[in-house]
């Protein structure tokens, strides 16, 4: 016995924790890989759609969105649904599947903290999110042509900022789902509803009624925030303040309910 | 210092008094059971411990750390090992890379092929999780209880679902933690299990506790009454017995008495004066099971519910 019952508790924090939480995000990706059906409909759709649809569009032009080519429309509207299907919908969905089946009451027993296991679970949701939007340049630029955004700046901070806020509103999300069951089914038809609602597979046209209602949500504004950078329109700057803004503000009021409303143990009747 | 001691702890769910007033030791070193039907609090009461479930009263310490204090239960969960029931691992990682996950968590882990080989697991060491079957998954739990090398381990219905292989493997490997020194509080409802581990047993029904003790003499079993069976011999009639009979049905005879000795001596002499023999004469003392089931009488009548939580 006395060989392991020292009295002092070692000090927390520090470099120890930031190895942990390394340690963490090598095993969470190895879950997310290994777990092939989350993989392929996380990065496997995104790319999907992206390659048939850029097919689809060969030289078709949008007259009402300043001419611009079809297909470069889709290559940051597909970057913008890499990032929310990664932070929202797989997110959202595994929460759900781990807290009911009691895996995060497991994580919850060990000694690791709870902010290593959730620092772990974003740093590996951002990575998945940065594999497909390299994966989603790489095919656009290479497959159909589309330039890389000009403002490399402005592109990185909105992914970054889509990335939190989309995290927020999926750990939101997840604490409004009872059941693992219920998790799959309800987050998807949210997401493509908003994602139709959103002009991602048909340009909407600004003034529209569909614009005006889907300007409510995040998606729609966040598309917009990712088609910036790219620079197609000409006179149009890379920041488009507005819609950011109103994607961190979705990620602020989602965080509150997240922080409120989490929990570790599964709902059992 | 006893590894845990609880002092009058008391916790409600909403209207449901899940604990009232429990209290109970564990010494550093010992195997404890706490026995009991579904429902009489064993999840709760465990959970307390392991600091995942606040109390409402009561005083509680666990290796001298109060488990409620947030600051001190990480240290504490570095010297604790949970196996907890129905919470699921990991399933398309392998057993191996789920027990190395585990192990990083902790600073002075057993080695992972180590607990691989005390659960039994070698031959699913590198087959996925959801491949094992069920006896096979509650091995990997007990697993990923030790791989952080315990000082305590609560083990909640270790064997539940286990066929009796497997039991005794556990039962084994649960003998053999204890003979390394490490402390093991588990619950269970199969009285062998507690008889067979347990030098210290504490009864919960309804949320208290109604005995403890040592399991050979819990709620006073090695002094109470026993039981003497035979049966009548042919052509004897109940009323030429020496001592009234508790019971008779189809000639066998049921007599059960505080002072064993002097009743079947009587019984004996009245045999051996008539020269007949007692076929099937038996003195049976309370099973811990019987005893178990006196204590907790009054809860086999309600439904049987889930552990609140």
């Amino acid at each position: 016995m006395s060989e392991h019952t020292t009295t002092e508790a070692p000090k927390s924090g520090g470099p120890r924790d930031l190895g942990l939480v390394a340690h963490m995000v090598r095993y969470e990706q190895l879950f997310f890989w290994v777990n092939r059906i989350g993989a392929v409909f996380t990065v496997g759709f995104s790319v999907v759609f992206l390659v048939l649809l850029g097919a689809s569009a060969g030289n078709s032009r949008i007259s009402y969105l300043g001419n611009i080519k079809l297909v470069d429309y889709y290559v940051p509207g597909f970057v913008a649904y890499g990032v929310m299907a990664a932070a929202f919908t797989t997110l959202a969905v595994s929460l759900v599947v781990r807290r009911e089946t009691g895996l995060l009451k497991r994580l919850r027993l060990s000694p690791v903290p709870a902010w290593v296991l959730i620092a772990a679970i974003f740093v590996s949701t951002a990575i998945v999110a940065v594999i497909q939007v390299v994966l989603l340049l790489v095919i656009g630029r290479f497959g159909y042509g589309v330039h890389l955004p000009t403002s490399i700046g402005a592109f990185v901070v909105v992914l970054l900022v889509g990335i939190a806020s989309f995290a927020a509103m999926g750990v939101a999300m997840s604490t409004v789902i009872p059941n693992q069951e219920a998790a799959g089914p309800v987050i998807s038809i949210v997401f493509f509803v908003l994602l139709f609602l959103s002009g991602l597979w048909f340009p909407l046209k600004a003034n529209s009624g569909l614009a005006k209602f889907s300007n409510l949500f995040p998606v729609r504004h966040f598309i917009l925030a990712v088609s910036a950078p790219f620079g197609f329109q000409h006179g149009v700057s890379p920041w488009a303040w507005h819609d950011l803004l109103v994607v961190v503000v979705w990620g602020a009021v989602a965080t509150v309910i997240a922080v409120r409303r989490f929990r570790w143990s599964p709902r059992r009747s | 210092m006893p590894a845990v001691s609880v002092k009058g702890l008391r916790k409600s769910f909403g209207s449901l008094r899940a604990l009232d007033d429990v209290s109970f030791e564990v010494e550093t070193g010992q195997v404890f059971a706490l026995l009991g039907p579904n429902g009489a609090g064993k999840t709760t009461s465990i959970e307390i411990l392991e600091g995942f479930t606040g109390r409402d009263g009561g005083e509680v310490r666990v290796l001298g750390i109060d488990p409620g204090d947030r600051h001190a239960q990480r240290w504490l969960r570095t010297r604790l090992g949970i196996v907890l029931q129905e919470l699921a691992v990991e399933q398309f990682i392998t057993v191996r890379q789920v027990l190395e996950r585990n192990a990083g968590f902790y600073p002075s882990p057993r080695p992972v092929g180590e607990v691989i080989e005390l659960v039994g697991l070698e031959e699913k060491a590198d087959a996925k999780v959801k491949t094992l079957s069920g006896g096979q998954q509650r091995r990997l739990d007990v697993g990923l209880g030790i791989v952080g090398h315990p000082e305590l381990l609560f083990l909640d219905e270790p064997t539940t679902g286990l066929d009796p292989a497997a039991r005794r493997t556990t039962w084994d490997l649960i003998r053999r933690l204890s003979a390394e020194g490490t402390t093991v509080l588990l619950s269970s409802h199969y009285m062998d299990e507690v008889e067979a581990l347990a030098q210290n047993v504490a009864v919960l029904a309804r949320g208290r506790i109604v005995a403890t003790g040592a399991p050979s003499s819990l709620g006073g079993r090695d002094r109470g009454r026993v039981t003497i069976r035979f049966v009548l011999p042919d052509g004897a009639i109940p009323a030429a017995l020496p001592v009234t009979p508790s019971a008779i049905e189809a000639r066998a005879v049921e007599i059960a008495t505080d002072d064993e000795v002097a009743v079947l001596a009587r019984i004996l002499n009245w045999a051996i004066e008539r020269g007949v023999e007692l076929s099937g004469l038996s003195v049976t003392r309370a099973t811990l099971e019987d005893t178990y089931l006196n204590l907790t009488r009054s809860d086999t009548d309600e439904p049987e519910e889930e552990e609140g939580r």
